[in-house]
C-alpha cells in the first residue's frame, strides 16, 4: 500500500482493487464498445458488467445509468432537465454552489436549514422541483426528512455526491448524481441517473437520445465499478471503526480544546470543527507541515475569501475551521497522534 | 467605545474584540466596526460560545455587550 501519512482530506486514495487492475484495464478498454469486432465486443461486455455493478449497489436499473466525464455537469443535467415550463426550484442553503448556480436561471425558493441542518418540507408546493442533498460534504449533515407527497412534485433531483452508497435514494426520485470518489473510485467520473418514470428532457444541445455528451472514459468506469464492489464490502467491516473514530475525535475536541465548535454530526466519515481566535490558513498550513493534510471551510483559506456558506447556515463558527474526512484506512493510532498535534497547534496559534 | 476593525480579516476582528473585553466588567458595551464577510456569522457564533451578546445595528456595525467573563 502506498499510504505513508494519514490523509484527512476529502479525496480518498484510489481503492487498491482499482489501482492494481488499472494497467490491465487500460489495455482492454481502448475500443469503442458500440462498434463491431471482437475487441469492441469485449469492451461492451465490460461496460455492461460495470453498469450492472453500479445498478445493484445504487439501487437503480442499469438502463437508468449514464456516466459523466465531468461529475458536476450532473447538477445542470439533473436539475435543468426537470425544469421545463415555469417550474419553481426549491433547494436548501446548505446545498452545493452548483445548485445555487442552476437556481439563478429559474424561479426558485431557497429553504433555510435549522441548526441541525434540517429543512422544512411543508413549504413545498405541487409541481415544484426539489433539489435534495442526502448528505452535506462539508459537515456530514444528513437530511433526515423527506417530502410528504413526493408524487405531487414535478421532479426530485437527489445529490448523492457526498453520501455515495451510504444513503438509499428516496421514493419518487427523478434524477440522481454520485461521484466516483465517494467509494474510492477514480476522480473525474460521475454516475448520473435518470429514472424511467421521470419527466426529464435533455437541457444540453443534442441531436439524438443520448443523455450526456460523453463518452466518459471506459477505463475509469470499469475501475470505478471494481472500487465500488470492494468499497461496499470494506464498509460493512469498517463502518463501526469509522463511527468509533468519529466519536473519539468529537469527544477529544470538546473535552480538550477550549473554545471549539463542532458542526452537528451526521455521516460518520465527516467532521467539521472550528476554533475561536485561530487563523484557519495558518492552522491548515501547520498541520500539513506536520504531516496531516486537512480541508477547511474558513474564508481565509478559500479562493474567494468568503466563509463556507454551509457553516454560516448552520450557525457554526467559520473561523479556524478544519474539515476531516475519515477514510477506511485511517487507524486509531494515527487519529490519536493527529489529535495531540491538533491540540498543540491550536494552542501555539492562539499564543502568538 | 468604538472598536474599528474595518479592513481586517478573520479572525482578527474577534481576537481584537476579545482583547478589548478582557479587562472590562460585566455589562460593558462597545460598538465593533467590521466589514469582513465572516464577521456576521462568527460574531453570532462567538456570542453563543462565550455567553456574550451581539446585535447587528447596521451594515458592518455590531453592538456588543459583555455578559460573561
Amino acid at each position: 500500500m502506498v499510504s505513508i501519512t494519514p490523509n484527512f482530506q476529502s479525496e480518498p486514495r484510489l481503492h487498491d482493487a482499482a489501482r492494481m487492475a488499472l494497467p490491465h484495464i487500460f489495455e482492454v478498454t481502448w475500443p469503442d464498445p458500440s462498434k463491431l469486432g471482437a475487441d469492441s465486443k469485449s469492451a461492451a461486455l465490460l461496460l455492461n458488467e460495470a453498469r450492472e455493478t453500479f445498478a445493484s449497489h445504487l439501487g437503480i436499473r442499469s438502463d437508468e445509468i449514464h456516466f459523466l466525464g465531468e461529475p458536476n455537469l450532473g447538477f445542470h443535467l439533473g436539475i435543468n432537465g426537470l425544469m421545463s415550463g415555469q417550474k419553481r426550484l426549491v433547494y436548501s442553503n446548505i446545498d452545493r454552489m452548483e445548485v445555487f448556480a442552476v437556481a439563478e436561471g429559474h424561479p426558485s425558493k431557497m429553504l433555510e436549514v435549522d441548526l441541525n441542518g434540517q429543512i422544512n418540507f411543508s413549504e413545498l408546493m405541487k409541481d415544484d422541483v426539489l433539489a435534495l442533498q442526502l448528505c452535506n460534504r462539508e459537515t456530514g449533515t444528513i437530511q433526515n426528512g423527506r417530502p410528504k407527497s413526493p408524487d405531487l412534485l414535478a421532479g426530485l433531483f437527489v445529490d448523492s455526491t457526498a453520501s455515495g452508497t451510504r444513503i438509499k435514494l428516496p421514493a419518487n426520485w427523478s434524477t440522481a448524481l454520485w461521484d466516483s470518489t465517494s467509494w474510492g473510485g477514480p476522480s473525474g467520473l460521475g454516475v448520473f441517473a435518470v429514472s424511467k418514470s421521470a419527466n426529464w428532457s435533455n437541457p444540453l444541445p443534442h441531436l439524438d437520445g443520448r443523455v450526456n455528451p460523453g463518452p466518459a472514459s471506459l477505463a475509469l468506469i470499469v475501475a470505478s465499478a471494481l472500487a465500488i464492489d470492494s468499497w461496499v464490502a470494506d464498509e460493512k467491516n469498517l463502518a463501526a471503526k469509522i463511527a468509533a473514530i468519529n466519536g473519539e475525535i468529537r469527544s477529544y475536541i470538546s473535552n480538550n480544546i477550549p473554545d471549539s465548535d463542532l458542526a452537528p454530526g451526521g455521516a460518520d466519515h465527516l467532521i467539521s470543527a472550528s476554533f475561536l481566535y485561530v487563523n484557519a490558513e495558518q492552522l491548515v498550513t501547520k498541520l500539513a507541515d506536520k504531516g496531516y493534510p486537512v480541508d477547511s471551510g474558513s474564508a481565509c483559506s478559500s479562493v474567494n475569501m468568503q466563509p463556507s456558506h454551509v457553516l454560516a447556515a448552520l450557525g457554526v463558527l467559520t473561523q479556524g475551521n478544519i474539515r476531516l474526512t475519515i477514510h477506511h484506512a485511517i487507524t486509531f493510532e494515527e487519529v490519536k497522534e493527529f489529535l495531540e498535534v491538533l491540540s498543540q497547534t491550536v494552542g501555539e496559534l492562539r499564543d502568538k | 467605545m468604538i472598536l474599528d476593525c474595518l479592513g481586517k480579516r478573520c479572525p482578527l476582528p474577534i481576537i481584537e474584540l476579545a482583547k478589548a473585553l478582557a479587562d472590562k466588567s460585566i455589562g460593558f458595551k462597545l460598538t465593533l466596526l467590521s466589514d469582513d464577510p465572516a464577521s456576521q456569522p462568527d460574531l453570532i457564533a462567538w456570542a453563543r460560545m462565550t455567553g456574550n451578546s451581539v446585535e447587528t445595528s447596521e451594515t458592518n456595525t455590531f453592538q456588543i455587550t459583555k455578559l460573561a467573563n
